[in-house]
């Protein structure tokens, strides 16, 4: 077997999901996608908001990318990459909106530290 | 110089021959780094002409040689040229373009087009900086290699100098990230047979971290530039304080570049001394191990440490203290990495060549340079030194102490590999003294101004400030330091035409570079060669335990085998890389005179050069590989590791945009904010959208299944729900703006239009990449055998919608929710 038929057979073997999967996963997103819109129309839910649009929106997130990206079917290494480019996207948003005194009563625990490393301030 | 076997005959003519027109149309990886390393030398010179005119400017106190105006042109063009033009291109475009596909047997890098590509655009955007040269209200950029907003503003620094420097920019980063793409899946596909991850050697390991750090790190930088295009030609306020902006958004995001551009040049550096250092002590490279741990935790913490640079903006007791421990921590690994080369060099047996000179002086002036950065690193300690000459003092001693001192080593190791030629070592050995005196003699006693109060960038200073006579000390030394490169460029000149014929393995060497002749063929292999070891060349010479020099090498080259040679395919050379290029400095010079015009026809030369590229592919779209020798990735095809690489880069630069959008949100001085936004418009959008990315699934099922028809429909409706999409979107804006909310209306409308409309155009972008395939599907050129052409397509329009999740959820769904 020469070496391009091995690599044809070994790209053979990725199992390509029917239509049917597809099918369900784009159910699945529409019905999350309409639980999004509830989420933002009912006042009751307002104190859970934002916890519950950040679950639903990763749902969808998720499902996509295993799915429709076949993260879920081809080498672990595409699925390093994007996760880690994510991660590192994610520590930066998460970064500057601290830094921006978005949120900033999150990092209570900081504050002594701060005072022992920078007994000026 | 070991015992060394008989020279490689010539069996193969060198990369190096072949008419002169093949110089622009090639696409070999080693004439493309030859390309780099030209033209980064031409810029060196210009560079160290810069520095030499700040010196003399500032020999005597009240001095009259430059103007402030001046002054302040050539210190921005001399950081800039340095970094941009210089050091990364010679670390990256240069040694690790020529060295890395040999280093771990490959023929080329994955991509070689846009290898080319990425040093035409190189050179436009280079070309670009320095276009106000030649303009009447131009003259070169003068804000500071970090342009400094809101300096930067047309109000403050008017005229096109800041448009160039803007653009150039751009441009320049657009190569360095395609760079990065593409060393990134060369080395995570193309690796030879049997070379594992823990046997890459030292330099290609640090080649992949830097790449992945430029994907990660330019993306912010490219926001901060677009910002700043923005508020210099469409009016926006993203660094003024009149709107509720801040310039410290500036500052965030050049610096969240900035210090990973630190590393991005440092480690390939550290990478080439981790060469140098075994080959002429003779023994492997002490704690590889750990040398990889090292690099890969610098790399990563060099992305928590930005705001040591800003701890003068009062970033609040948190943000110092969180900052000053993570650059304080980076000293670790950086430790780790200087005590293993002490203990690699410590009991070998040495071979004191000019290269092992400049790598043990690279230990100790690199060294005095990261003392001084942990200095800085402690905020009170800071506050006095920052914007001192202390802190140009640690810079250099980082940056020419380090990273060049590890490049001038460079040049004497590799030079005969490059050009078949040795480099003469006497003189090189006077380029090593004069190097060491003139350097410390410039930059030591910029610690001691610094500490004295000598502020950065200024043109001139008082005669009874104290500062004159190490002023004069340093300036004096500069010169010495200037013909130290004299010298080395003599050296360099002679040798090409005089110099001694180089031999295939004039080191002794211990990777697999000097397996081949020097200058090596075009295909560097004749066949591709098996990895039993780390050290691959050294184990192959003298057996993976086998002492050193004690055994005469076995093997010195690969047997000539003819016929293996003629069975070598390599891809063909291309025009299109120059082509598009040059329709990029259009773009760019239409956008800076703003003339839409030029801007089309650079568009149009783009795009077609585009399609040219994409369809001269020789298995277009094909599960083939061009290399056998794919080992790694996992037994993706390339371009798939590479697609996924560049959606990597690309989240980071969403995140950039959606965080500034979420910060400014929450500063929007009046105005109706993200209230106006509607719910069901979006909904129905995102509803378009993802049942777009279902048509998109089910056109690749169809394609793996050979069924045209079904491919054509669902390209189709692929295609004319992004249309929707847009439809909508436009729609969405009208209105908008039919509400009194324009672009630069106030700081969440400009936001959000930056934001969606850059989402937007990736839409777009999608929809003219489908449209391509939907035409080659009706000229019947997309068979099952090229369905990789679909399943790329396809996961980038995948990305755009998950994108478009997140922009839902965050801009639109949590419109009432406030920060702070
Ligand atoms: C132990 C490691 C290091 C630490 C803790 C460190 C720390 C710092 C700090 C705190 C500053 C800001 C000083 C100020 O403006 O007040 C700084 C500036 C700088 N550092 Fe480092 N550094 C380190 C290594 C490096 C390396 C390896 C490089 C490059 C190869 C480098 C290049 C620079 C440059 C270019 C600047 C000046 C940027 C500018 O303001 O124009 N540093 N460093
Ligand atoms: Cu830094």
């Amino acid at each position: 077997m020469t070496a391009e038929a091995a690599i044809h057979e070994h790209f053979e073997e990725h199992v390509h999901p029917g239509a049917s999967v597809y099918v369900t996963v784009a159910a699945f997103l529409v019905v999350l996608t309409a639980m999004e819109i509830t989420v933002f129309y009912v006042s009751a839910l307002a104190s859970v908001m934002i916890p519950l649009l950040i679950i639903l929106s990763v749902a969808k997130f998720a499902l996509v990318a295993m799915f429709y990206m076949h993260l879920r079917y081809d080498s672990y290494v595409l699925t390093s990459i994007f996760m880690f480019a994510l991660a590192i996207a994610a520590l930066l948003l998460i970064a500057l909106l601290l830094l921006f005194a978005y949120l900033s009563h999150y990092l209570w625990f900081m504050v002594p530290l701060a005072r022992i490393l920078l007994p000026g301030h | 110089m070991a015992a060394q076997p008989k020279p490689i005959p010539a069996e193969y003519p060198s990369y190096l021959k072949g008419d002169p027109i093949g110089w622009l149309n090639t696409i070999d990886h080693k004439r493309v780094a030859v390309l780099y390393g030209v033209s980064a030398l031409l810029f060196m010179v210009l560079g160290g002409i810069e520095a030499l005119l700040i010196r003399i400017q500032l020999f005597e106190p009240n001095n009259k040689f430059l103007s402030a105006h001046a002054y302040n042109q050539v210190f921005t063009m001399h950081g800039t040229t340095m970094i941009f033009l210089v050091v990364m291109p010679l670390l990256l475009g240069a040694a690790a373009n020529f060295i890395v596909p040999l280093q771990i047997g490959a023929r080329d890098v994955a991509f070689p087009r846009i290898n080319a590509l990425s040093f035409w655009i190189f050179l436009s955007g280079a070309a670009f900086l320095h276009m106000g040269w030649f303009w009447h209200h131009g003259g070169l950029p003068d804000a500071g290699w970090f342009g400094y907003a809101n300096l930067t503003e047309r109000q403050y620094t008017p005229g096109m100098a800041i448009d160039f420097w803007d653009i150039g920019l751009l441009i320049l980063g657009i190569s360095t990230v395609l760079t990065g793409l593409n060393f990134f899946t060369t080395i995570v596909t193309m690796r030879a047979p049997g070379m594992t991850y823990m046997r890459m050697p030292m330099f290609v390991w640090s080649i992949l971290i830097t790449s992945i750090l430029i994907l990660l790190a330019f993306p912010p930088l490219t926001v901060g530039l677009i910002f700043l295009f923005m508020d210099r030609f469409f009016g926006t306020h993203y660094y003024q304080a009149v709107a509720g902006a801040t310039p410290i958004l500036w500052q965030h995001l050049f610096w969240l570049f900035g210090h990973p551009e630190v590393y991005i040049m440092a480690l390939p550096a550290f990478g080439m001394i981790s060469e140098l250092l075994p080959t002429f002590s003779r023994k492997p490279l002490f704690g590889y191990p750990m040398m990889v741990y090292s690099v890969i935790l610098i790399a990563f913490l060099s992305y928590g440490v930005w705001g040591h640079h800003m701890f003068a903006t009062g970033m609040g007791p948190v943000a110092d203290a969180t900052f000053a421990i993570t650059s304080m921590l980076i000293a670790i690994p950086t430790g780790i990495k200087i005590f293993s080369w002490i203990a690699t060099v410590w009991g070998g047996s040495l071979r004191m060549t000019t290269a092992f000179y400049f790598a043990l002086g690279f230990i100790i002036e690199f060294t005095i340079g990261g003392l001084s950065g942990i200095m800085h690193a402690s905020v009170p300690i800071d506050l006095q030194q920052t914007d001192s000459y202390f802190v140009v003092a640690h810079f250099h001693y980082v940056l020419f102490g380090g990273v060049m001192f590890a490049i001038l080593g460079s040049f004497y190791y590799w030079w005969p590999k490059v050009t078949g030629r040795m480099l003469n070592e006497k003189l090189g050995k006077l380029q090593f003294w004069l190097t060491v005196i003139g350097f410390n003699g410039t930059f030591f006693p910029m610690h001691f101004l610094g500490t004295w109060g000598m502020p950065r960038r200024i043109y001139t200073y008082g005669a009874g400030m104290g500062w004159t006579f190490w002023n004069q000390f340093e300036t004096v030394s500069a010169f010495i330091l200037g013909l130290a490169f004299l010298i080395m460029f003599i050296n360099l000149l002679t040798s090409l035409f005089n110099g001694e014929i180089a031999p295939a393995d004039p080191w002794d060497g211990r990777t697999l570079e000097w397996s081949m002749p020097s200058p090596p063929p075009a295909f560097n292999f004749v066949t591709i060669p098996e990895v039993h070891a780390r050290d691959a060349f050294w184990a192959r010479k003298y057996g993976s335990t086998g002492s050193r020099a004690s055994q005469a090498p076995a093997v010195a080259g690969d047997p000539p085998n003819t016929e293996a040679a003629e069975h070598i395919h390599m891809p063909e050379p291309s025009f299109f890389p120059i082509v598009l290029a040059g329709g990029l400095l259009l773009c760019g010079l239409g956008m800076v005179v703003a003339w839409w015009r030029l801007i089309m026809a650079g568009g149009a030369i783009i795009f077609l050069s585009i399609i040219g590229m994409a369809f001269q592919y020789p298995t277009f779209g094909q599960k083939t590989h061009e290399t056998e020798a794919a080992s790694g990735g996992g037994g993706e095809d390339l371009r798939k590791v590479g697609v996924w690489a560049f959606i990597g880069s690309e989240s980071v630069f969403f995140a950039t945009l959606i965080a500034t959008f979420m910060v400014y949100k929450s500063r929007n001085l009046g105005g109706p904010g993200a209230n106006v936004l509607e719910i069901p418009l979006t909904s129905f959008s995102t509803f378009i959208l993802l049942m777009s990315s279902l048509l998109m699934v089910l056109a690749l099922a169809a394609t793996q299944r050979g069924d045209r028809v079904w491919q054509r429909v669902w390209l189709c409706g692929t295609v004319i729900f992004g249309l929707i999409f847009l439809g909508d979107q436009a729609y969405e804006f009208t209105s908008l703006y039919g509400h009194g909310l324009g672009f630069t209306t106030d700081l969440f409308s400009q936001c959000f239009f930056t934001l969606v409309g850059f989402h937007g155009a990736h839409v777009a972008i999608g929809v003219i990449w489908l449209s391509v395939l939907l035409v080659a599907s009706f000229m019947d050129r997309l068979p099952k055998s090229r369905a990789l052409s679909v399943e790329l397509a396809g996961l980038y329009w995948h990305f755009v919608d998950i994108v478009w999740v997140v922009i839902f959820t965050l801009v639109y769904l949590m419109q009432k929710v406030k920060g702070a």
